[in-house]
């Protein structure tokens, strides 16, 4: 186990460099010179381009530049934003808070539902309703998050008024305390409802799946030969056996969820990260960039590590396996 | 490997998740093909019928800019069932290779390929292609490449697996022992006996790439110069109120095209697992 978690953390860590990696190459072999862009289009004089080029390093060498801002990394620096001025960390900070709200709201909810809808339909194979979700379960897999969203503002901020279109909080209210929290869930309600109804498909199928392939295995027919009630069989064996793909899914559904809310995001004004991002791409900001990509390869590898470990926790079998 | 395919074309036609997307695709490809016949209109011509709602002289409606919204549907089916084919085929390709070279030849080989393959994918494949195109320009081919070259991993752990069960045959035994070189077994033999589950995951990936298609141009970031469903919808959300079809429609068309490329892949699928097939 230990040698296996030592390789796995490993291949993290060697991952994240790469993306890292990838990831300056990509944006210096742009083109577009992010300093024209700063200086603006009115009176630029080459002195303040030259001026402003050097402020930010990137007079030196693209390998020198490379190993300078790895080198900030192990001091808690990720660089100024060319754009705002501000350290690219505390700006990646104040935005992960919503994302982390809004995905985290929308992966727990579409956990419970998806599992709990996977489960009814997994003891009722072939009803009418399994045939019913199950296609219900393809249409939203098929559907862009993006356009869901934008149906759900039609429907129920344009049309109904029941919510508001964008954005986290009223400003004009302003409100404080206790207010501000029901006002901030208020805002919720449409992005979450958008993003759990992408992610309900994937639990649905991995639950259904499961039930039916624990249900189906001989201890449990030995069970049902012995005559044990159907309800126990299922609470006590089918379920606990049948859970453990479904946290899988869960941890790497996780790890992903922060690129794949982003156009949620987007569609709802949410100030969050994926916001954060399409603004830096436009104004060219290479240190926010680089910044927002590193926590998003950091997350992920993290989270994968975290999956492993409690996948083996959970399941004894494997654990026993890699103890040889 | 010609008996194995005849098994399941049998197979194929007694899905009816398969059958259905069949019908869907020719739907589809019928329109691709023909959208400059069956479409009413010019999609690019301006007309001064701005936000018209639909009706008998336009079945779909305008857009803003005064366009047949049923005539731009149609030509943004060619787009994206291009779209799709293509960046699904360059990612099967690839992954085929990588993952056929890292389960044969396994050892060194191995740990360089697989390595790759595990580092790759946790790569957070979406930004790394908003990235690319946001800085290097949205044209449809490189929109096409960016997202063939970042959606290859499934199918290179999917090939690796296969390769690694296939060579322990007894017939690729025998290949070797006749002193067929190692690409040619590698060619002739692993790679097309162990395509199947590609072939599969290769129709679904077609479905993604659509998707993610659909998302960058919803960003801005696609062609601008070509019609495609995510940049009507992009165009459109401006005019959610007063436009409603625009975005409507547009967003249909692409779950249709989504959901056809879903079941021809889980037909597949089923029909390769035998234990899935009685569900």
């Amino acid at each position: 186990m230990k040698s296996y978690l030592g390789k796995r953390i490993v291949t993290a860590v060697l991952c994240v460099f790469l993306a890292l990696l990838f990831n300056f190459i990509i944006i210096h072999a742009a083109p577009g010179n992010p300093i024209r862009i700063l200086a603006g289009t009115d009176s630029v004089n080459e002195e303040m381009i030259a001026e402003l080029t050097q402020k930010y390093g990137l007079d030196q060498p693209a390998y020198i530049q490379f190993f300078r801002y790895v080198g900030n990394l192990f001091k808690g620096d990720m660089g100024v934003s060319i754009y705002t001025g501000q350290p690219v960390a505390d700006e990646i900070i104040s935005k992960l808070g919503p994302t982390l709200l809004l995905c985290l709201t929308s992966s727990i909810i579409a956990l419970i539902l998806g599992t709990l809808l996977g489960i009814f339909c997994a003891r009722h194979v072939g009803s009418a309703l399994d045939s019913f979700l199950g296609s219900i379960s393809y249409l939203f897999d098929s559907t862009p998050s993006f356009w869901l969203g934008l149906m759900l503002i039609l429907v129920f901020a344009s049309t109904l008024h029941l919510f508001p279109t964008a954005g986290m909080f009223n400003v004009r209210q302003n409100a404080e305390g206790f207010a501000r929290v029901v006002d901030v869930l208020y805002h919720l309600v449409l992005p979450s409802t958008a993003l759990s109804l992408t992610l309900i498909p994937y639990y649905f199928r991995i639950a259904r799946t499961s039930v039916i392939q624990v249900g189906n295995e001989d201890f449990i027919t030995t069970l049902r030969g012995a005559g044990m009630r159907e309800d126990r069989i299922y609470r006590k064996y089918v379920f606990r056996n049948a859970i453990l793909p479904v946290v899988t899914v869960f941890g790497i559904q996780l790890a992903y969820i922060v690129s794949g809310s982003a156009i949620v995001e987007i569609v709802f004004s949410w100030p969050g990260m994926g916001s954060y991002m399409m603004t830096a791409i436009s104004r060219r900001d290479y240190p926010t960039l680089m910044g927002i990509y590193l926590v998003i390869s950091i997350s992920v590898a993290v989270m994968m590590i975290v999956v492993d470990v409690v996948y083996t926790y959970l399941d004894p079998r494997i654990s026993r396996s890699e103890g040889k | 490997m010609k008996k194995n395919f005849e098994k399941f074309k049998q197979a194929l036609y007694g899905n009816t998740q398969f059958k259905v997307g069949l019908v869907m695709l020719a739907i589809l490809l019928f329109i691709a093909l023909f959208a400059g016949v069956l479409s009413p209109y010019d999609p690019y011509k301006l007309s001064e019928d701005l936000l018209v709602s639909p009706s008998s002289s336009h079945p779909l409606g305008t857009d803003n800019l005064g366009r047949d919204l049923l005539s731009m549907l149609f030509y943004g089916a060619k787009v994206s069932l291009l779209v799709g084919t293509i960046s699904a085929l360059i990612a099967a390709v690839i992954g085929t290779l990588l993952g056929g070279v890292a389960g044969f030849f396994g050892g060194k080989v191995d740990m360089i390929f697989g390595g790759f393959i595990n580092i790759f994918m946790m790569m957070p494949t979406f930004f790394l292609i908003l990235i690319v195109v946001a800085l290097f320009g949205s044209g449809m081919l490189k929109v096409m490449i960016v997202i063939g070259l970042t959606s290859w991993v499934g199918n290179a752990k999917l090939m690796r697996a296969q390769a690694l069960s296939i060579k322990e045959r007894t017939y690729i035994k025998s290949a070797e022992s006749i002193g067929e070189s190692k690409l040619k077994i590698l060619f002739r033999h692993i790679i097309p006996n162990g395509i199947f589950p590609i072939i599969a995951n290769t129709t679904m990936g077609v479905a993604s790439a659509i998707l993610t298609e659909s998302s960058l141009a919803f960003l801005g970031l696609g062609d601008p110069n070509i019609i495609s469903w995510g940049q009507i919808i992009q165009n459109g959300k401006s005019y959610l109120l007063t436009g409603w079809w625009i975005c409507v429609f547009a967003g249909l068309a692409i779950i249709y095209t989504v959901i056809t490329f879903y079941l021809l892949g889980d037909g597949i699928n089923r029909i390769l697992s035998p234990k899935l097939r009685s569900r």
